[in-house]
């Protein structure tokens, strides 16, 4: 598949950047290390590399993200944002299939991820699914909880951003975030994520058409663990018609209190 | 009249008033199973093939008679007149915000057939006649 070659093409020129950066920022560490630099161009060079006393701007979300119009958490693992509009801009729309993912700012953690979804961007079939344990997200402090409290047993998932049956990323560290068992899966108890990404798979599958897709991790100040995401879909062959969502999703356990700047975590009073 | 409603593994219907999913092959098992007229929505009419059995209309709840069938995706439903109700269930977990609130058993229907078939997206999907019974 032309799409798979030219992800895979991509993965190298990721490599390579990649390099670039890391070498770019050791030769910015040397310099700030010799402190030869004027305050203002220090700032620049900290503002580039994501250095902010806050880890890269106030709450770490784009400017689409309204925090004082998400309800706290009551009951429902997700809430919907904007009478379920995206915030996409008419400019966004396409029906060439792409996935972009952030790098990981100054403290190791997932931004923005955006794709327009097509069968191109989803799993052979048959493909299997890969490992993904090699990964360690920003706040992974995993601690085993009894059943009742947490199904499986285990608090934290390593969640995708972009689901594995959506963009066939396995483990890609910028696309995986620490996220609770409840946040994450799909079924009778947890109405998490997974829910809506079947929604979106089927839909691709049936119809050939293509899904714009974003979603935006949100994390308070310098915390490790998100408090949540945004997740927001909309179909683009059929303007809206088969899928057009806007969701927010709580990173939470109940019954479990979670330390969001750290990942720690206890049972709740 | 014969409904055909289909649902998630939580009696699901819709999510921000659209479908929580769709299949081709069920939609061809729904178009052979039906004798007489078809009725539905013209949002449902969008996912079936073009047939002369179809008739997509905006009181098609009402105007099935009484060896029709009605496939009826967006609730509310009422289940009066109707003698014969087909689940669709996709075996799946999906958003909802509509659902589909009836004890069957407590409103006089027992379950006639169960029968499993591969979906074109869905690995089984459960087919279930439910007859009114008293």
């Amino acid at each position: 598949m032309a799409y798979r070659r030219r992800k895979n093409k991509h993965t190298a020129v990721k490599v390579i950047a990649t390099l670039l950066v890391i070498i770019t920022a050791l030769l910015c560490t040397a310099c700030a290390a010799l402190d030869f630099l004027p305050p203002e161009i220090a700032e620049i060079f900290n503002s580039f590399l994501g250095n902010e006393e806050d880890g890269g701007g106030k709450n770490n979300v784009p400017e689409y993200v309204d925090l004082d119009s998400i309800p706290a958490y009551s009951d429902n693992a997700y809430v919907v944002i904007n009478s379920n509009k995206p915030f996409f801009k008419e400019s966004d729309y396409t029906t060439k299939a792409y996935e972009n993912y952030s790098e990981l700012d100054s403290l190791g953690r997932c931004g923005v991820v955006m794709a327009c979804l097509g069968k191109e961007t989803m799993p052979e079939k048959d493909e299997e699914r890969g490992k993904i344990n090699n990964v360690t997200p920003s706040g992974w402090v995993q601690k085993e909880y009894s059943n009742d409290i947490v199904s499986g047993r285990w608090l934290y998932n390593r969640c995708h951003l972009i689901g594995w049956q959506l963009s066939a990323e396995n483990d890609n560290e910028r696309n995986l975030i620490t996220g609770t068992r409840y946040f994450n899966a799909g079924n009778a108890e947890e109405q998490g994520m997974l829910l809506f990404e079947n929604m979106v798979a089927d839909y691709i599958k049936e119809t050939d058409n293509h899904v714009l897709y974003r979603v935006t991790p949100v994390f308070e100040g310098n915390n490790l663990v998100a408090s949540g995401i945004l997740m927001e879909a909309y179909s683009v062959e059929d303007e809206g018609e088969g899928i057009c969502f806007n969701v927010y999703f709580y990173n939470v356990q109940p019954g479990v209190e979670i330390n969001y700047a750290t990942g720690e975590s206890k049972l709740a009073d | 009249m014969n409904l055909i409603v289909c649902l998630d593994n939580r009696n699901g219907m819709m999510f921000g008033g659209r479908r929580q999913s769709r299949d081709k092959l069920l939609c061809e098992r729904v178009m052979a199973l039906t004798t007489g007229k078809l009725y539905m929505s013209e949002y449902s009419a969008k996912i079936f093939p073009e047939s002369e059995k179809i008739v997509a209309c905006g009181d098609y709840l009402t105007a099935a008679g009484k060896n029709d069938y009605c496939f009826c995706e967006e609730p509310p439903i009422t289940l009066e007149n109707s003698e014969k109700i087909i689940i669709y269930r996709w075996n799946r977990h999906y958003p909802a915000d509509r659902h589909f609130h009836f004890d069957l058993e407590e409103l006089g229907y027992e379950l006639a057939s169960t029968e499993e078939f591969i979906g074109n997206s869905h690995p089984t999907i459960t087919e279930q006649i439910y007859k009114k019974v008293r």
